[in-house]
């Protein structure tokens, strides 16, 4: 299976070139285009229970696609957010996606739902995030660019703005100003992150956006 | 000990980490990855942190961190903790997490009270910003909503034209509305069923189905209902319905005067019959004002409760329940009917200025029902009730060119 990322970063989106015996995991509404012979199955996002957890709230669809092959061909995905999208090889190791941000992995990477814990849900992130492990690739995406940041001891992100991260790193919800500053600001929360790890960041957030755009409506 | 799930971060591996399976042994701390490298934190080196995504990841690291090896399973804490030079770091580490969670247990419920405080103090700020702004509001706004609440009504019954009951009914209402607080003007309807029902619209319409009028063996009685709906009317008790049913959201756009989003959820609310019904503290309240009212009026308060037993008596009997559809939207009767006596004793002595009609008549004139004979209070009531019907037209004239 060999894959890249095309037309970094604005409009990215990743072609998939499969041969007979690869299989491809994918976000139900990830799939722009694909070659005639790609055969897809729709399964539930890991178990209907686990499915249905993430689904309400992880925020992820209730199925997912697998994509496999008998001959060869390819397959085009994308995502909803004009934006970048990142490539992690997991070898064994685990990382945390903020809803919305999965767009596809291979068969080796386990899918799972963590509790993501209060300072997500003050952060305005929900309860639970995604959790994938094992082996293989996972793409994701961003609204905006992606960059990365290894951590060590402290570091602010406002919350919107972060996409993934890895178990090593803990999150706490923070006021960023005085009390009633942040109540009435609407910059209320800022989330202070600690490593060791690493988090990846996207340079747009959805909910500034919703914002702006609401600013605008009325 | 071991193997435990766990990773490893390191320069030397592509991407910087992998995940790997964990042993501790008296040397010190060992990962080997899946892909067959093996890395090792000698136990004097390692310097422990405590954190992660779940708080209970436990960091062995080198001192020039280079190398980390960390895992989170149940166990590892233990197994570090038998290293010699490492029982008293996991101890340490451990008393620390505890009391920052429990600090942290602290803030969440301070943050948790004052969420609360701040909830309830927006709700009731509201709710009673939505009754000012009700108060605030025009009596236009009682009458449009009455008008728009009659005219899409299914009444019931055809009107009655006969002026020996309509000049009784508005004679009546007159009189009343003379006494009542409020400036309303009422528009009466007297409309021919057999329901044993009245009802007050905001701003003052009102409609007395026939079956009231003969189930009521004298004048007060049927006063006594009038009254207590026409306070119904003054105490616009409508519009509070609408703004309790408003809620929040609807409350803020009746202080931004939304009048016709008003109007729109009041024709709503009157299809769901809640116009007419109304909770049992404004029940209290039209009692209570309604017999003001009448005392005011110079009617005997104590129709009120008369008419309150009959009902009370024959829903006893089960006689034909169905009718009874005043009563049904006016419960509690016992009890109310000992307040009202309390509130009439509490008052004194009234000086009475008895309407001069024949109830006899008007009982006769709205149908077979009214069988009986009427009671010896209005039996002086004479030839000369046409006459009285007259004056109280002229003196109901007089009060709207008043206004
Ligand atoms: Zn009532």
């Amino acid at each position: 299976m060999e894959s890249r990322i095309i037309d970094r970063p604005s409009f990215a989106h990743i072609r998939v070139d499969m041969s007979a015996g690869d299989r491809l995991v994918a976000e139900s509404d990830a799939m722009a285009s694909m070659t005639s012979n790609i055969q897809l199955k729709a399964r539930f996002n890991g178990g209907l229970f686990r499915a249905l957890v993430r689904r309400l709230f992880g925020g992820e669809s209730l199925f997912v696609n697998e994509y496999s092959t008998d001959g060869t061909g390819h397959v085009i995905l994308t995502q909803p957010t004009p934006g970048d999208i990142e490539c992690l090889e997991l070898r064994g190791n685990t990382l945390y996606l903020q809803g919305g941000a999965f767009i596809a992995c291979e068969a080796g990477v386990k899918l799972g739902v963590g509790w993501a814990g209060l300072a997500s849900l003050i952060g305005g992130e929900g309860l639970f995030r995604l959790k994938v492990g094992g082996h293989g690739k996972v793409w994701f995406g961003a609204y905006g660019g992606i960059f990365a940041r290894e951590v060590e001891g402290e570091y602010i992100v406002d919350t919107g703005h972060l996409v993934a991260y890895e178990p090593s790193v803990s999150l706490r919800a923070r006021l960023s100003g005085g009390l009633l500053s942040s109540f009435f600001s609407g910059e209320g929360l800022v989330t202070r992150v600690r490593g060791p790890g690493r988090i990846y960041l996207q340079t747009r957030s959805i909910a500034a956006l919703a914002a702006w755009t609401n600013s605008h409506l009325v | 000990m071991g193997p435990f799930d766990g990773g490893v971060f390191d320069k030397r591996l592509q991407g910087g980490r992998a995940g790997a399976q964990l042993t501790v042994d008296a040397h010190g701390v060992h990962a080997s990855t899946t892909a067959g490298d093996t890395f090792d934190v000698p136990a004097r080196d390692c310097q422990l942190e405590l954190g992660g995504a779940s708080g209970r990841m436990w960091f062995c690291r080198t001192p020039d961190r280079q190398l980390t090896i960390y895992s989170e399973a149940r166990g590892f804490a233990e197994a570090l903790a038998s290293l010699p030079n490492l029982s008293q770091p996991v101890a340490e580490l451990r008393r620390h997490r505890r009391a920052e969670s429990r600090r942290g247990v602290l803030f969440l419920l301070a943050a948790l009270g004052m969420l609360i405080a701040l909830g309830i103090a927006g709700y009731f700020g509201l709710d009673y910003a939505g009754r000012a702004a009700i108060e605030a509001l025009p009596r236009e706004a009682d009458e449009r909503i009455g008008r728009l609440a009659i005219n899409s009504m299914d009444l019931g019954g055809p009107t009655v034209h006969d002026k020996t009951v309509t000049d009784a009914v508005n004679a009546i209402v007159a009189r009343l509305a003379e006494h009542a607080p409020g400036d309303f003007e009422y528009q009466v309807r007297v409309l021919d069923a057999e329901t044993v029902n009245a009802f007050a619209l905001p701003g003052g319409q009102i409609v007395v189905y026939t079956g009231l009028i003969a189930k009521a063996e004298a004048l007060d009685e049927v006063a006594g209902v009038l009254a207590h709906e026409i306070a119904h009317v003054t105490q616009r008790h409508g519009l509070q319905r609408i703004a309790q049913s408003l809620g929040v959201a609807g409350s803020l756009e009746l202080l931004l005067g939304d009048l016709g989003g008003l109007s729109a959820i009041a024709v709503e609310l009157m299809r769901a019959g809640a116009l007419t019904s109304y909770g049992r503290d404004q029940e209290r309240e039209a009692d209570e004002q309604g017999v003001l009212t009448m005392h005011a009026s110079g009617l005997d308060a104590d129709g009120i409760a008369r008419f309150f037993q009959k009902l009370q008596k024959e829903q006893d009997e089960m006689e034909i329940p169905e009718i009874f559809a005043w009563m049904s939207s006016h419960p509690d009767l016992d009890e109310r009917i000992a307040n009202v006596r309390a509130q009439i004793d509490s008052l004194g002595p009234v000086a009475e200025q008895p309407l001069e009609i024949d109830w006899d008549a008007v009982r006769r004139a709205v149908g077979p029902d009214a069988e009986a004979a009427g009671s010896a209070a209005e039996a002086d009531a004479t030839e000369k009730a046409p006459e009285q019907n007259a004056d109280s037209k002229a003196g109901s004239k007089a009060k709207r060119r008043k206004r």
